[in-house]
């Protein structure tokens, strides 16, 4: 993805040149609900991280742009047309969706290969097993896919969604199920797609699944994009934020004197839990703590974070 | 030629998620039960069109089995995948709206056929085969008729259940309210009644000695084609608008 700026709250602009993704102003609601609200990007080649919690509206965002629903207001487009009611659009894209049914009946290799004749591929027995190759599903793909684990079905969705080699490929929550070295082995294939000029949208609610594999993310909360740009920048912006952490300790008075006088520390409150501090500097504070407790003396017997949850780091996010 | 391609995967992948359903045994064990009955007459010597016409083909063909197959075959058809979420496997493909849906309609009325048509078909060359050539004509008007009344059946509830997740209840209730009791009492609604239309279908090769058969054989094959039409017609124009809900995110 060529950058969009990071940027707060509904505010991110759509940059320059050729987009592969477009929304502009785009909201969504049921009833009286509303699950996405004014939300605008752009998103060249490249892969790209939607991330936010559940319910954050992620879903709906990826179902607008694979044309399965309609926006309430704004405009979607890919590849420079409006995929809703335009099957035709189904050419360049590639869509995995959240749940996680698929035709159990029918083997791995059968699967994609249905999804390569419905794409009408000239050779679709050769882009099938290419695909099923391209996940490494070869072992199991005379198996039926209702023996398969989670993982296994994942993979075979994403084959069926990459065996006609779309120039955008859309995945909600695709390393779902997956085991570590199955999420490594998708990352890698998602990154090599990237380089090979697609633009690759997915879904997480799992930070750690973005960082490793992409470079740019947006962060949707409640509807709205909270954030969007590259991914160490809003990374640092989440972790570099007010952090409130308690610690148990031997004598939790002398432990609040000696962590009184760093400067990561900016606040040491003494409650019935313990000794509750406020920093700024995560990574800092973890580093000092050791040797301040050495120094005072004090034998420290737990410390916790009360606002390290995504959900905490989402609404800091909204916030700013 | 690519459009072929798609048709006979989307009918491939039909027929097997229709077969596949445990529910299949009972309906084959349903579908055996009017070759049974005419193994029964047989073996009690009554070759005779009458009775026959009216206990086997009457009361239980094309009253229960062609009605009960062609709605769960026609409901199912999507309904299964909608309710899974597979659907979107298949919505998902650059493959015109109307080839899925007279892709999973030809589906649907083969495999309705094959069971309701098949098994009249087979009862009738029992029962009915050796009266001559009067029997023959019997049975192949039953058959006529099934076909038809599959056929109807099959399409309207394809479209019943693109616009709602109750198709099955809505067929049962259908079957047994509207063309088991209304269409008895009320002849007037003989023009809306799918029964009424395999009768006048059936009376077109031979006439049967069914209780009420109230259509003419050709306004009884307008009526049926102006059906099929017009639902998957609806089937149709309700696929193209298919949305996906926006799940829990």
């Amino acid at each position: 993805m060529q950058a969009t700026p990071l940027t707060g709250p509904a505010a991110a602009p759509i940059e320059a040149g050729p987009l592969a993704i477009e929304l502009r102003n785009v909201a969504r609601w049921y009833g009286n609900v509303v699950a996405v609200n004014d939300v605008s990007f752009g998103l060249g080649p490249g892969v790209t991280g939607l991330l936010g919690p559940n319910g954050a509206g992620k879903t709906t965002l990826l179902h607008m742009l694979a044309g399965f629903l309609a926006p309430s207001a704004g405009e979607v487009l890919v590849l420079g047309r409006s995929p809703h009611r335009d099957p035709g659009v189904y050419r360049q894209i590639g869509l995995v969706p959240e749940r996680e049914a698929v035709y159990a009946f029918l083997t791995g290799l059968e699967y994609v290969r249905f999804n390569a004749r419905l794409q009408g591929l000239r050779d679709a027995d050769g882009a099938a097993l290419d695909a099923i190759r391209r996940v490494g599903l070869e072992d199991a793909m005379d198996r039926p896919i209702g023996t398969y684990s989670k993982g296994m079905r994942q993979r075979a969705k994403v084959a069926g969604a990459l065996v006609h080699d779309p120039q955008v490929l859309l995945l909600d929550e695709p390393f779902n199920g997956m085991d570590p070295r199955q999420r490594i082995a998708m990352m890698d294939l998602l990154g090599q797609m990237a380089e090979a000029g697609r633009t690759i949208l997915f879904s997480s609610h799992i930070l750690e699944e973005v960082e490793r594999v992409g470079t740019q993310i947006l962060v949707m909360v409640a509807g709205r994009l909270a954030a969007s740009g590259d991914f160490h920048a809003i990374r640092a912006l989440m972790t570099d934020r007010p952090h409130m952490i308690t610690i148990r300790s031997s004598d939790d008075r002398k432990l609040a004197a000696a962590l009184m006088t760093n400067p990561a520390v900016f606040a040491v409150e003494l409650t019935p839990d313990g000794c509750s501090v406020q920093t700024a500097q995560l990574g800092a504070f973890r580093r000092l703590i050791a040797g301040a407790s050495r120094t005072a003396g004090v034998r420290i017997t737990e410390v916790f974070s009360e606002d390290e949850s995504l959900e905490k780091v989402f609404e800091y996010l909204v916030r700013r | 030629m690519a459009s072929f391609v798609a048709f006979s995967e989307i009918v491939g992948i039909t027929l097997r998620q229709l077969m596949g359903r445990r529910r299949t045994v009972w309906l084959l064990l349903l579908a055996a039960l009017p070759v049974l009955l005419a193994v029964l007459f047989r073996a009690a010597g009554r070759t005779e069109i009458d009775s026959y016409s009216r206990i086997v083909f009457d009361t239980i063909a094309i009253t229960i089995l062609m009605p009960l197959v062609a709605i769960l075959f026609g409901s199912g058809a999507f309904g299964a995948e909608i309710d899974d979420g597979t659907i979107v496997y298949l919505l998902a493909k650059p493959v015109p709206r109307w080839l899925v849906v007279l892709a999973k309609a030809i589906s649907v009325m083969a495999v309705s056929i094959a069971l309701a048509g098949g098994s009249t078909a087979l009862a009738g060359a029992i029962e009915l085969g050796p009266i001559g050539e009067d029997g023959l004509k019997a049975a192949a008007a039953q058959v006529l008729g099934v076909v038809v009344g599959s056929v109807c059946y099959a399409s309207l509830f394809l479209a019943v259940s693109l616009f709602t997740r109750r198709a099955l209840v809505i067929g049962v209730g259908y079957m047994l309210v509207w063309e088991g009791a209304l269409s008895f009492m009320l002849p007037g609604i003989a023009n809306l009644s799918i029964r009424q239309y395999a009768l006048g279908a059936a009376n077109a090769i031979y006439p049967l000695p069914v209780q009420e058969s109230r259509l003419s054989s050709d306004t009884a094959f307008i009526l049926a084609a102006v059906l099929v039409a017009v639902t998957l017609a609806l089937a149709v124009w309700r696929l193209m608008r298919f949305e996906l809900p926006g799940g829990s995110d």
